[in-house]
């Protein structure tokens, strides 16, 4: 069977200094997969290595077997909140419509059908009610929203998310979990980085663990080891007990 | 000549044609300038701007001709070498964004008054016209230049208008772009070739020292009427037109007022007056918009 997303040997430097080395990981069937590290581990280098947004000293990767370029239609993408201008003139609609445009050849402009698609996605997040907001004015949950439903909009096979958790409200959390659940139970791979052990136990069907190297990859109960997590955290020592204490919490609710 | 005489030889002239294409160039800059500004460029045009001048007073040297287009060809390409170099200089040294773009603007400018005030020291006909070039000056300006201009303008507008969805997109989110599969880089370099010649265009106009009232102004003038960006582009189109417009009469009513001066006073009084309005309009609306 052919993986969904293949990584093989994906070396990746930004100038000398080395943040990612020789990762091998094939993700080959449909799931919430949690990418797990410490900050600066290069799990949003590992995201954008797999995207083609950074240069790979070395490696390759495959999407359905085959090179990025050839299936791009089939893969989404949100990143980071902080990535973009808040400020910037748009409404949270015509950022939702952005995630129409690579179905529309250059100079096209999106038509009833892309507004009736956004608008749609906006609905399915949940904010539907100010789609016509400048997005500045919305809350850190509400942008975060907006991108997935940008993403959503995309209408893609793969869809990954940087940090999509980061500074939002528990509300938000929610609803972004049930949607990206759907996407999962539609037969989506969502691979989304993320920082947080204690949720990343109950929410994730896989993850894998990153520091610099791939520490472990696979169930999600086998991977998050007290074992491997010293690995992975070796330097935060004193976050084990803690962590220890969420993986119980964690499996308690599943 | 009094003012009165001044405005009836302003209306005589072939002025009106001349006053088209500087509003033309008044418009177009504006609305590539909202690029520029939104992608937090606006001191790379800047930049470019300055490095204008050696171009011009090398083409000027090496053909001896002083039709508009051969010194604005000149002008561009020390005005893209400069681009270049920014970037070089970004890449390869350790020095960031700001740092770079100042050391090229001051380096080019100062290149450029050096070569200018060479020429005229040394006596070469024709040279002492270039200092037009600093702070701008429509009076000299031909038909034949107007219309150059005019059509550089109309060119650039009309590109930018249909690659909008392209030029937004990228403009707000390049990584995603990028992602989605659409070449960022192409994009961003006809953006910077886009704003690059607008530049160009508007030296006449404004000087080598000013364009920043052509191409950074109308834009934060725009942005203070509206929260979205075909509204924004429209609003700062039509302070360009009024402020370009503005400044060639000055500059023609008053006495030795250069264009380039007369233009961001108006531009820049144009600012003002936006920003009043939006701060008075957010005063009165209740605060705490934004909802969890």
């Amino acid at each position: 069977m052919t993986a969904i997303v293949e990584l093989h040997d994906v070396t990746v430097a930004y100038g000398r200094r080395p943040v990612l080395w020789n990762v091998d990981l094939a993700i080959d069937e449909p799931c919430l997969y949690g990418i797990i590290g410490p900050n600066g581990a290069g799990k949003s280098t590992l995201v954008k290595a797999a995207l083609g947004l950074v240069p790979l000293s070395g490696g390759s990767v495959r999407f359905f077997g085959r090179p990025l370029d050839d299936v791009r239609g089939r893969v989404g993408y949100v990143p980071q909140r902080e990535s973009v201008d808040w400020d910037f003139p748009v409404s949270a609609i015509d950022v939702v419509l952005m995630g129409t445009f690579h179905r529309l050849s250059w100079f096209r402009r999106p038509g009833v059908r892309e507004r009736d698609t956004a608008m749609a996605c906006l609905d399915r997040v949940g904010l539907a009610d100010v789609a016509s907001r400048q997005i500045g004015g919305l809350s850190g949950g509400q942008q975060q929203r907006v991108f997935l439903a940008r993403a959503l909009a995309q209408e893609a096979d793969v869809y990954f998310l940087d940090e999509p958790m980061a500074g939002v409200d528990a509300k938000s959390q929610e609803r972004i979990l049930r949607v990206l659940s759907e996407l999962r139970d539609r037969g989506s791979l969502v691979v989304i980085v993320h920082h947080d052990l204690r949720t990343a136990a109950s929410w994730f069907d896989r993850v894998a663990l990153v520091d610099m190297r791939l520490v472990a990859a696979g169930a999600t109960a086998e991977v998050l080891s007290r074992e491997n997590l010293a690995r992975t955290y070796s330097g935060h020592l004193d976050l084990l007990d803690e962590i220890g204490r969420a993986m119980q919490t964690g499996r308690r609710t599943r | 000549m009094t003012p009165q005489e001044r405005l009836e030889s302003l209306l005589a002239h072939n002025t009106l044609v001349v006053a088209g294409g500087v509003a033309a160039v008044g418009v177009a800059a504006a609305v590539v300038g909202c690029f520029g500004v939104l992608r937090r460029r606006a001191l790379v045009g800047d930049a470019a701007a300055h490095a204008t001048l050696p171009g011009i007073a090398a083409a000027f040297a090496i053909t001896g001709r002083r039709e508009l287009w051969v010194l604005l060809a000149g002008a561009a390409v020390s005005a893209i070498a400069s681009l270049g170099a920014v970037t070089l200089i970004r890449r390869h040294s350790r020095t960031r964004d700001d740092a770079a773009t100042a050391i090229v603007l001051g380096v080019s400018y100062g290149a450029g008054i050096a070569a200018i005030s060479g020429l005229v020291a040394r006596g070469v006909s024709g040279s002492a016209g270039l200092e037009a070039f600093l702070l701008g000056s429509t009076a000299a300006l031909t038909l034949e230049d107007s219309l150059l201009v005019a059509v550089i303008s109309v060119a650039v507008l009309a590109v930018v208008l249909a690659g909008l969805k392209e030029a937004t997109l990228v403009a707000f989110d390049p990584a995603f772009a990028a992602a989605a599969g659409w070449p960022v880089g192409w994009i961003d370099a006809a953006l910077t070739a886009l704003t690059a010649s607008m530049v160009v265009a508007a030296v006449p106009t404004a000087g080598a020292v000013l364009v920043t009232a052509m191409v950074v102004i109308p834009p934060a003038a725009a942005r203070q009427w509206t929260d979205r960006l075909p509204p924004m582009l429209a609003v700062a189109g039509l302070v360009g037109f009024v402020s370009s417009l503005a400044g060639v009469v000055a500059s023609a009513v008053v006495p030795k007022l250069a264009t380039g001066p007369a233009v961001v006073l108006a531009s820049s009084a144009a600012f003002l007056v936006s920003l009043g309005v939006r701060l008075l309009r957010t005063s009165r609306r209740p605060s705490g918009m934004s909802e969890p």
